[in-house]
């Protein structure tokens, strides 16, 4: 090889060696890499990666749209297994998933989570069921359970049983005393003419039913009969009340291993709520949050 | 003599060197040749359609191997190392063909181990859950009528019925009306049989998630049920999502081993 100047010499023979063939060469690569970059600057769609992994449908500016997603959308559609669709019903699921993306993008760019109050509602609630979601990936151990039934025990127990009539006398206290005695005395009370009230005459009610039932004071009263007692008459708007009980069944501890899926679910959701006020502490802890002077 | 054996040795020591040092490149060859064929196999089992893989040879042998591990890790605490039913902790069977959400897919079953149930993931299977009728309010997102005592027990008698082990054929009678009124149709059907879109199990067969008792139905009338399944979209990888569900949905192929070198 020969270095020459000679301008009689092809600039591109591949065998002399001509500086001017190397400026040319150099600015060719600069203006290459000048159209690059601008092109790049002013369409600016984000770093591109060679390819899509195998688990992703498509990516929207890196966003993975996931083939399982897409496959769920197209049983949610057209309710058919993802192997009896056609190319077009698929193309269609997943245009309308990259449209879909492509307006959260966008919501995001505009600041939506600032403006709109759905989305920011939404995203209080998915930030609170994160933690939730998170929580329920780690199993309890049973010696956990154990704890917490052995804690809260009235949570476990069966709903109590009760069967009773209501009496209602509209007279005086006097003679409601004598009528809550002759039915001790095990005098009929059609012969002391009492009426029912009407409230417990179905027969056998829960607790929960007989309270809504008979109202939280007398229920009180009721709940402390034995099978076969008469309370004192209880004095109400529309006279004297006297409870008859004719059978009562406390509530009784149901087993753990019977209430085990109640023991978890109830220490699953202490948990979660547990971590959720830990969350907004820390949430809290972390922020900058100036108040005005005039709301400290 | 001396430093006559003393080269041989160092010759010796200088040729086992390069052997071990081409066992060594031979060994991180292998290494790095399984390694990216398992990587590709993985990444086919992820471009495959889902409910193919169990049919498939190769799909099925790379994902089964990476599901029995994740299965173990995350899944065994609560379904076992076989998948078999547990009533006490309301474990479902999965290695029966009774589904209580989808039909056994290895999609819709990938879906519930990335997305759960009742797991706090609205894409997660979280349409409805069972009553707790013996309360004032049995349902918090359906007004519902509570049931009396002798309402539960006449709807117990009535599903006792379905196998033949009522006993008070006029409880069940009532048991019948009852069902409709308490408006158990609405998930569980008209005819009982369920309904897999939202979790509603069939109730005239014989399979119970929490025992199929007497006491066992009256106590899942009467209190509700809730089970759940946790989401694991971000505990686990793709590959690993997809691999438990292919290891799940094969449990239920009876009678082909899972680890079958015959494609069912």
């Amino acid at each position: 090889m020969t270095t020459t100047s000679d301008p009689s010499l092809s600039v591109w023979d591949p065998k002399a060696v001509v500086p001017r063939r190397s400026l040319i060469l150099c600015a060719l690569g600069a203006i290459l890499g000048l159209v690059i970059a601008g092109y790049g600057l002013f369409t600016a769609q984000g770093t591109r990666i060679a390819g899509v992994s195998p688990e992703n449908a498509a990516t929207v500016n890196n966003v993975p749209i996931l083939r399982a997603d897409l496959i769920q959308q197209v049983a949610s559609l057209y309710a058919i297994k993802f192997a009896e669709a056609t190319p077009e019903q698929k193309h269609k699921a997943l245009n309308d998933m990259i449209r879909e993306e492509l307006h959260v993008q966008r919501g995001i760019e505009m600041g939506l989570p600032n403006d709109d109050i759905d989305v920011r509602a939404a995203l209080v609630g998915a930030t609170d069921a994160q933690i939730a979601q998170d929580t329920l990936t780690e199993q309890p151990s049973e010696q956990d359970l154990h704890i917490w039934y052995a804690a809260h025990p009235d949570s476990y127990n069966s709903e109590g049983l009760m069967t009773l009539h209501e009496w209602v006398l509209p007279g005086s206290a006097d003679e409601a005393a004598k009528a809550a005695k002759a039915l001790r005395g095990g005098t009929p009370a059609a012969t002391l003419r009492l009426k029912t009230s009407g409230r417990v005459d179905d027969g056998e009610e829960y607790y929960f039913a007989a309270r809504i039932h008979l109202g939280p004071a007398i229920f009180a009263t009721a709940r402390k009969l034995r099978a076969g007692e008469v309370s004192e008459p209880i004095k109400g708007t529309d006279g004297f009340h006297i409870l008859q009980m004719i059978a009562n069944q406390l509530p009784v501890p149901t087993p753990y291993a019977k209430a085990r899926d109640e023991v978890l679910r109830d220490f699953q959701a202490d948990k979660v709520k547990r971590l959720q006020t830990a969350n907004d502490r820390f949430l809290s802890k972390r922020a900058d949050i100036k108040i005005a002077s005039d709301l400290q | 003599m001396t430093s006559g054996k003393r080269t041989v040795s160092h010759d010796h020591r200088s040729k086992r060197m390069r052997l071990a040092g081409i066992a060594l490149i031979v060994a991180a060859g292998l290494a790095l040749i399984l390694g990216i064929r398992h990587q590709i196999a993985q990444a086919e089992v992820l471009r495959a359609d889902p409910d193919r893989i169990l049919s498939n040879f190769q799909l099925r042998v790379t994902a089964l191997a990476g599901g029995k591990t994740v299965f173990e890790r995350h899944c065994a605490s609560c379904h076992g190392g076989d998948g078999r039913r547990n009533e006490q902790r309301g474990i479902p069977d999965l290695a029966d063909a009774d589904h209580l959400y989808g039909t056994g897919m290895v999609s819709e079953i990938e879906q519930i181990v990335r997305y759960g149930i009742r797991a706090h993931d609205k894409r997660g299977w979280t349409l409805a859950s069972m009553p707790a009728y013996a309360s004032a309010v049995p349902y918090a997102s359906e007004p519902l009528p509570p049931q009396t005592p002798d309402q539960i027990e006449a709807l117990t008698q009535f599903l006792l019925s379905f196998t033949g082990r009522s006993t008070n054929p006029a409880a069940a009678q009532q048991g019948k009306a009852q069902y409709v009124a308490a408006g158990c149709w609405d998930c569980h059907g008209h005819n009982a049989e369920g309904d897999e879109a939202v979790g509603a199990p069939t109730l005239t067969d014989d399979i119970w998630l929490y025992g199929g008792s007497h006491d066992d139905i009256q106590r899942s009338i009467a209190r509700g049920r809730a089970g759940y399944s946790p989401a694991f979209v971000h505990q686990l990888s793709a590959a690993e999502l997809r691999d438990v569900a292919v290891y799940v949905a094969a449990f239920a192929e009876a009678p082909t081993p899972i680890y079958s070198r015959e494609a069912p």
